[in-house]
């Protein structure tokens, strides 16, 4: 079972494992996963297959046809479900039971630390969760063998995605089970905050401005760069520091003997840590277009020249936040422009929302460039004429582009073989199967009979 | 060297009600000592709060001659609670074996721990389905397996039957011979007067006295070769 030789790390992590083993919520996420996964891959196989000319139907979209867009993320897109409303109860049951049982006051006098222990429970439930993640995988198996096109990029960024996008729930969940003192109050928070985060969401579409750029950093949000295929810095931050100071909290609160006074301290101590950390995480300008067709970024050549602009660019826009020309400008210009000037300021300084009733505003639908005191306005979003506007402000002329290879698309028009039968019948057999063989599993005995008399006696310290 | 543990002016409020006024007394090691109260006295408020697993208000527990803050607590003693079922889920030899890799048991004593409240039976139990006897004895015998000086016992004969409840007596005295100090906190005085070396008496959150049987008699004023028995001691220092 052990050896004495271990360590308590090993030993709270081997116990951990075994907790979630024989936890009847996890093996529910698993079955659910599969379930949700096997629905959104059949949808996808189906879809994709259709406009990929299935049928004898004219494939006119098939050059266009995209596996990322098309079947990964649409596949993968039922984890964001499992993350927001089965993984917390996971989550919540790791911790809270142990508190109700009275474990924690058994763990807390070992000479183990709270911290060791509280991370060994978060370290668990990270792995718990990559398991959760085989029906997604096993998916992407196989659509490669119906002959599908899977970009290991892209696959990379979007399982990346999904591992950050779970730790938010584990950090925030463990948090809240250790502050709460019962399991229904932590789901409520934890759902509560979720919540909050969809509210977040709708404002910032609503409004813009300030509201934007703080749910820039929801888990939707997050999570959509990297189904985007694009992995930003600022992104990672900001997802890595909620985790860990939810875990923080966790164990500021779970150290049984602090006083009041001491934890809340702790935590005002945590919070302004996160709060620090993910200011300058967000921050971070780093990121990386790991597409295979590049939809992040220009053309190398236009790229290299814009890494080397003389001045700082500042671009004034005047497009209200529904406005779908500001979503053309955002995707086609502006976020390929914040990837690689080195000094980039976006202004919007519009008060509309949507641009319907923005008379007030003669400027509305201007948007300026301005470099080195010189300004000119635009009102196209198309990239060419943008780039060609910007590098005439800087006074270079723009460099010549290459024929570039246009992406061919990967159309494929398949039927989903097996995947029903994968997805619904033998992952959530499997997962029965050893769910209760590790219930049933007999405890491996290692002695048989006591001496009846204790062992020699030793002076106490 | 013998390091005794002293328990100074412990005192624990919970809003206006005070669960500890403020309690006092020793441990020593080898010894068998009792924490007799009735219910509501404030026994397991005043462990919890020396085990260091409850805040206290105020007080002090001093091992040797140090005054030890409530996270260094786990270095001198272990206290298990009356009234819990950890890892349910769990098979009673995992938690034997994980207790003892976790707290680092003396080799041998795990077996003698075993076979002394004959544990062998229920190995392969789920801890959830124990009966509460069994759960008890489970729990002592992962509790002797911790490895410091002294230990706190939350009423550890109750849900017991007689023979059981002799036995682990046995067990405990047979433990604490080898120089490890015990406090049990029972509720029956009996019991308590029976087993105990030493006896603290606790009322209204307060130590109304500590010291052996005898002394208690001398105390409360009852000749030490008269018949009283600890409830009349009790009644009279309470």
């Amino acid at each position: 079972m052990r050896s004495r030789s271990e360590g308590p790390a090993r030993l709270l992590w081997r116990k951990e494992l075994r907790e979630l083993a024989v936890s009847r919520s996890y093996a529910m996420l698993l079955v659910l996963s599969g379930a949700l996964v096997g629905h959104a891959f059949l949808t996808a196989v189906a879809t994709y297959a259709e406009l990929s000319g299935a049928g004898g139907a004219p494939s006119a979209l098939a050059q266009g046809m995209n596996p990322l867009d098309g079947i990964l993320v649409p596949t993968f897109g039922a984890y964001d479900l499992a993350a927001t409303l089965l993984l917390p109860f996971v989550v919540i049951r790791l911790v809270s039971a142990e508190r109700a049982t009275g474990a924690w006051t058994i763990l807390v006098q070992s000479p183990a630390r709270v911290r060791s222990m509280v991370t060994m429970k978060a370290l668990a439930l990270a792995a718990a969760w990559i398991v959760a993640l085989v029906p997604g995988l096993a998916a992407m198996a196989l659509w490669r063998s119906y002959g599908g096109h899977v970009h290991g990029g892209e696959l990379a960024a979007l399982l990346l995605g999904h591992v950050l996008r779970a730790g938010l729930p584990i950090g925030l969940a463990a948090a809240a089970a250790a502050v709460t003192d019962q399991s229904a109050s932590a789901a409520i928070v934890t759902l509560g905050v979720t919540v909050g985060s969809w509210a977040l969401d709708f404002v910032a579409a609503v409004r813009g401005g300030a509201w934007e750029r703080i749910a820039a950093f929801t888990p939707t949000a997050t999570l959509r760069l990297f189904e985007q295929g694009l992995v930003r810095a600022s992104a990672v931050a900001v997802m890595a520091a909620t985790c860990i100071a939810g875990l923080a909290l966790a164990a500021v609160w779970l150290d049984m003997g602090a006083r009041l006074w001491r934890r809340v301290g702790w935590s005002a101590v945590v919070l302004l840590g996160f709060v620090v950390v993910a200011a300058g995480g967000a921050r971070l300008h780093s990121s990386w277009d790991v597409t295979e067709d590049r939809r992040h970024s220009f053309p190398p050549a236009d790229e290299a020249a814009l890494r080397a602009l003389p001045g700082p660019l500042k671009v004034e826009v005047h497009l209200g936040a529904e406005d779908p020309r500001l979503s053309d400008l955002q995707r086609g210009v502006l976020q390929k422009l914040e990837r690689v000037v080195p000094r980039l300021e976006v202004v919007n300084t519009s008060q509309s929302h949507t641009g319907m009733f923005a008379r007030a505003d003669e400027h509305y639908g201007e948007v300026w460039y301005e470099m080195g005191g010189k300004r000119v306005m635009l009102r196209s979003t198309i990239e060419p004429v943008v780039l060609e506007t910007i590098f005439g402000l800087a006074g270079v002329a723009p460099p010549a582009r290459g024929e570039a290879a246009a992406y061919g698309g990967y159309p494929l028009a398949a039927t989903g073989a097996y995947a029903a039968a994968a997805l619904y019948l033998a992952w959530p057999l499997l997962v029965v199967v050893l769910f209760a063989a590790f219930r049933r599993g007999r405890a491996v005995r290692r002695s048989s009979k006591g001496t009846g008399e204790p062992p020699v006696d030793k002076p106490a310290a | 060297m013998t390091v005794t543990l002293r328990i100074d002016g412990l005192a624990k409020r919970f809003g206006d009600v005070t669960a500890l006024a403020s309690a006092s007394f020793d441990m020593r090691p080898g010894e068998l000592l009792g924490l007799i109260g009735p219910n509501g006295s404030g026994k397991t408020t005043l462990l919890e709060c020396v085990a260091g697993v409850r805040d206290a208000d105020a007080g002090t527990v001093v091992f040797g001659d140090s005054a030890l803050a409530p996270r260094e607590r786990k270095n001198a003693l272990f206290f298990l609670p009356d009234a819990v079922r950890p890892w349910p889920d769990q098979r009673v030899a995992w938690m034997l074996e994980f207790i003892d890799g976790l707290f680092g048991a003396e080799d041998g004593l795990r077996l003698w721990v075993r076979g002394a409240l004959r544990l062998e039976p229920l190995l392969d139990k789920r801890i959830g389905s124990l009966s509460k006897g069994e759960l008890k004895r489970t729990l002592v015998g992962a509790s002797l397996l911790t490895p410091q000086p002294f230990l706190l016992l939350d009423e550890p004969f109750d849900g017991l039957d007689l023979r059981q409840a002799r036995d682990l007596a046995a067990v405990l005295r047979a433990h604490a011979a080898r120089g490890r100090g015990l406090c049990l906190s029972i509720h029956q005085l009996a019991d308590a007067a029976r087993l105990c070396d030493r006896l603290v008496l606790l009322a209204d959150g307060r130590t109304a006295a500590e010291g052996t049987l005898d002394e208690l008699r001398t105390r409360a004023g009852l000749a030490p070769d008269t018949p009283a028995g600890i409830e009349e001691v009790f009644l009279a220092l309470t």
